[in-house]
């Protein structure tokens, strides 16, 4: 379970006069549940690679605890983001040809970080999230127990936080609400902080905070106005 | 890992095949020359184990060794009979035996030689025993006759329109252990019934002996006397002789007797090992060629899985870079595009070396079906080097895409 510290956080893309994103504070604490809502083109995909650790602001700390992930090098943040982060995407990135455990277990394995302890995990989550079929291959399910699997994935090494990218996007309503529902209640179970981007609303109500993002600014946010 | 390349290799296994078909021919090509020239070298040098020295008449020495190792028929110009006379007579000699060709039988060739020559060249008997009269001959292992068949001699051959010695004829008392020589294909007969067939021997006259055997159209024709015993003297009035092949009692006796009938008038004297070598050097250029334009199609292969992975891996960018975001170090990317390549291109080898193994031994059975000179086909040590500098090339190709996609930001992949 982490806490995140934004500060000054800020990146440009070359040729654009305007910061990508720029965020002055932003403060979530350990178990904290945050839905970034926002346009296409507001920032929000800047902000899952900042916060994951996949890119760099050009200036600012990004702080998970004591960790300040824009100071640490790339092949550092990987294996930091591989500890610390579950990401689950819009588009869920299984690999084809490989069963739905051998896909939760993929990153962990080329990690080198399965144990069997690590493997009865797996198992363990590919129950939690409702599948009972873990040697089936990933290319035979529907795509809500496609994003199931890509949760399972997520969990597996017990992140501190969980990101996740537009996770019913691509999802018809049901199989939405589904994935949706179980991202609360595992980050509950597992203890750990939530990132939600999303303009899924049925989604980012049941999370404590919301900010919505424009041009890569916070221009709302639900803190403040329960607490100004 | 592993078990993500081969699930990654069994979903594009269309394509791992062509690459594999792709690596596998070029090396099969290069493979192929190898093993076919090693062969061809060991198999010819095998057969002209048992040929010490040969005395012939002077010319070419190359269509000498070919003619009496390998039976190439051609017509080779004859040495005064007196030679092998003087020859059984030298006390540096163990045996001397005169080798005459010319005529066939069913593609055949016909060789008129002697016990001793068949003595000390071959292991023995598979079946029937050694001629014991002109009328009799021995077939060579790879002669598809039965003891007891009769063999009707043609000068020359059918296709030449050659004409069969119709009222002569031989019967086969015995069969040969195969030797792996051209003289498998042989069929074996005293030499004096040559002579009596070409109308040649004791009651010939002295200006007769030059007749070229296997060329001439009109001679005359003579009858071999079936019943009558072995006359293997030669002490006086031979006829003229293609060839002789001698045993010299010591290595030194050998180049002394070299030494001597190199220089005498009317005779030339040639290992056989020594002219093979000559030949070796230019079977070496043809190989030569041949493996450069291996080494140039291997060179296209390369360069086409080069632009083929390459084009893939930007296919892939967004894969890779998933992999990247949910955990995979950077070194595991660059081992799994390592691995992939290195792993067709190494099944690729595999197959090639068995492909131009096959190939090469196909060609080979097809050169032993023809010419009774047996090759075997085989690998030595430096074949395995050679894989293995192929797979340490790969090794250092697969480097490259494997290097891309490690460079590759996860970022920019997701994005894209």
């Amino acid at each position: 379970m982490l806490p995140l510290a934004l500060s000054g956080v800020s990146i440009s893309f070359p040729g654009l006069a305007q910061p990508v994103l720029s965020i002055d504070e932003l403060a979530i604490p350990a178990g904290g549940r945050l839905a970034v809502t926002g346009a296409s083109g507001s920032g929000k995909s800047t902000f899952v690679n900042l916060v994951s650790g996949l890119e760099r602001p050009d200036s600012g700390a990004i702080r998970w605890r004591d960790t300040d992930i824009t100071t640490l090098s790339e092949s550092r943040r990987d294996r930091w983001r591989a500890a610390n982060v579950g990401l689950v995407m819009q588009e869920f990135h299984l690999f084809p040809g490989l069963a739905a455990i051998d896909n939760v277990l993929l990153p962990a394995r080329l990690a080198r970080a399965v144990t069997a302890e690590v493997k009865a995990r797996a198992h363990e989550l590919l129950a939690r999230v409702g599948l009972t079929r873990p040697s089936q291959p990933v290319e035979t399910m529907s795509r809500g127990e496609m994003q199931r699997v890509a949760v399972a994935r997520a969990l597996l090494r017990r992140p501190g936080v969980i990101i996740a990218d537009e996770p019913t996007a691509s999802l018809d309503a049901e199989a939405g609400a589904e994935v949706g529902r179980l991202l609360i209640e595992l980050a509950d179970q597992e203890g750990a902080t939530l990132i939600v981007i999303s303009h899924d609303e049925r989604l980012t109500e049941r999370l404590d905070r919301r900010i919505r993002l424009a041009t890569g600014q916070v221009v709302a946010d639900t803190a403040e106005e329960v607490s100004p | 890992m592993i078990r993500f390349v081969f699930a990654d290799l069994r979903r594009l296994w269309a394509a791992s095949l062509v690459i594999v078909l792709l690596v596998a021919l070029a090396t099969a090509l290069g493979v192929a020359v190898t093993l076919q020239e090693r062969a061809l070298r060991l198999g010819s040098a095998r057969a002209a184990d048992k040929f010490d020295l040969i005395i012939g008449a002077p010319g070419s020495e190359t269509q000498l060794v070919l003619s009496s190792v390998f039976l190439q028929p051609a017509a080779l110009p004859l040495m005064p009979g007196e030679v092998l006379t003087k020859l059984v007579a030298d006390p540096r000699v163990a045996w001397a035996a005169p080798i005459g060709f010319g005529d066939n039988f069913k593609g055949y060739p016909i060789v008129g030689t002697t016990t001793a020559l068949i003595s000390g060249t071959t292991t023995g008997f598979i079946a029937g025993e050694m001629f014991a009269h002109e009328g009799e001959a021995v077939v060579g292992s790879g002669v598809d006759l039965p003891i007891g068949a009769e063999v009707n001699p043609m000068h020359g051959t059918a296709g030449e329109g050659g004409e069969t010695h119709a009222d002569s004829a031989y019967h086969v008392v015995g069969k040969l252990q195969p030797t792996g020589t051209a003289w498998d294909r042989a069929i074996l007969v005293p030499i004096q019934a040559v002579w009596h067939v070409h109308g040649l021997g004791e009651e010939q006259h002295e200006g007769e002996e030059h007749e070229d055997e296997a060329g001439e159209d009109h001679h005359d024709h003579g009858h071999i006397d079936a019943d009558a015993p072995l006359d293997e003297r030669f002490d006086h009035d031979v006829p003229g002789l293609p060839a002789v092949l001698v045993k010299p009692k010591t290595i030194a006796d050998a180049y002394a007797l070299r030494q001597a009938y190199r220089t005498e008038d009317g005779t030339r004297a040639v290992f056989p090992a020594e002219v093979l070598t000559g030949l070796y050097a230019t079977l070496g250029d043809a190989r030569a060629v041949l493996m450069y334009i291996a080494y140039g199609a291997q060179a296209l292969v390369a360069a086409a899985l080069m632009l083929i992975v390459v084009i893939h891996i930007a296919q892939r960018r967004k894969q890779i870079g998933a992999l990247r975001a949910f955990g995979a170090p950077r070194l595991a990317v660059f081992g799994i595009v390592w691995l992939e390549l290195l792993l067709l291109v190494a099944v690729g080898v595999g197959a090639g070396f068995g492909l131009g193994y096959g190939a090469a031994s196909v060609l080979a059975g097809l050169f032993t079906a023809q010419s009774g000179v047996r090759l075997s086909v085989e690998f030595t040590s430096a074949d395995a080097m050679l894989a293995v500098a192929f797979l340490a090339i790969a090794a250092l190709m697969a480097a490259l895409p494997a290097a891309l996609a490690y460079r590759q930001s996860p970022v920019e992949a997701l994005r894209g």
